[in-house]
């Protein structure tokens, strides 16, 4: 069976067909997913433009970073739940979307970089957490984490126009 | 004094012909509205969840709403004129939708509560733990936005 026939069988199924047809769970489902997104992609961005020294300069990086970090989770869980719903309910049209397959890429590299970013520079925080701008490799890893966030939110945009 | 004339102008002007004939054209500015929509509901999510206490709860929220003004702001000013520009490709379509009417109008309410009950409660919210009235303010500017969010969504759903 090809991941292609996979997802056909799950657009197929009762749970996917109903939420494709119902009137009102789609829209809901995406409310919430944007909604997640801003709660999500919003937290991220305060910590990179504090990275920046863009805002919050007087606070600890770390302190606004453990701060947001319940919320940044919150928001992914309500983006990664609803998105799930929204892929069952379109899979095999989504699995051949090329903007689907840009997102997901871009997804899987923007969770790369908290990864790197936390096992490394971040590491050595006691030793710039009061600066206003962070070291270049952090500041580098939040230029990233922006422009991924962005190509994440525009490619998500562009699967309706496929 | 009725806005029709107005919508009949940019439905007409040749200035935003491009935005009604190319496809790309309203695609790329949808994508700009929706990476500022993203970047002023994630501000004031933070602001307002740190008036109740979630997220930004150690330092005063007057500190935190100052700081992130600018981003608010800026986020804003961008969501508004690619607003703007999205409305002048569907003008007359958007001057008769009762979702475009509806969110025009909570639009108008959100901002003017943004600027006048909010931004003074927030302002003197100086000391650590939050007034009844700061949270209250905070709950009513979420359900504000969140309502012209919604409203927003279902002009595509008409």
């Amino acid at each position: 069976m090809s991941a292609l026939e996979i997802c056909q069988w799950i657009r197929a199924t009762s749970f996917a067909t109903s939420i494709r047809e119902s009137d009102w769970v789609y829209p809901i489902i995406e409310t919430v997913h944007v909604l997640g997104i801003a709660l999500l992609v919003g937290t991220v961005a305060i910590v990179d433009l504090r990275l920046l020294g863009i805002v919050l300069k007087r606070e600890r990086v770390s302190r606004i970073a453990g701060q947001v970090l319940p919320l940044t989770w919150a928001g992914f869980v309500a983006m990664f739940a609803t998105g799930a719903l929204l892929f069952v309910a379109q899979a095999s049209k989504s699995y051949v979307n090329p903007a689907f397959r840009i997102k997901m890429l871009l997804l899987l590299l923007v969770g790369l970089n908290p990864l790197i970013f936390h096992s490394t520079i971040y590491r050595s925080v006691g030793t710039w957490d009061d600066a206003t701008a962070a070291p270049r490799r952090a500041r580098l890893a939040a230029v990233l984490s922006l422009c991924l966030w962005s190509g994440i939110i525009i490619a998500g945009r562009a699967i309706a126009y496929y | 004094m009725s806005l029709l004339p107005l919508f009949q102008w940019v439905a007409r002007a040749p200035i935003f012909a491009v935005m009604r004939d190319s496809r790309w054209a309203f695609a790329v500015v949808e994508m700009v509205h929706l990476l500022a929509l993203t970047s002023f509901g994630g501000t004031l999510l933070v602001i307002d969840l740190g008036v109740l206490g979630i997220g930004l709860r150690l330092q005063p929220a007057s500190n935190v709403a100052r700081d992130l003004s600018r981003l608010l702001l800026g986020s804003l000013v961008v969501a508004v004129v690619s607003g703007a520009v999205l409305v002048s490709a569907e003008a007359m379509k958007c001057y008769y939708h009762p979702a475009f009417r509806v969110k025009m109008l909570l639009f108008f309410l959100a901002v003017t509560f943004n600027f006048t009950l909010h931004r003074k409660l927030v302002e003197s919210a100086t000391g650590a733990p939050s007034t009844r009235w700061s949270k209250l303010t905070a709950v009513t500017s979420l359900l504000l936005w969140l309502s012209v969010g919604v409203a927003g969504r279902s002009i595509g759903f008409f």
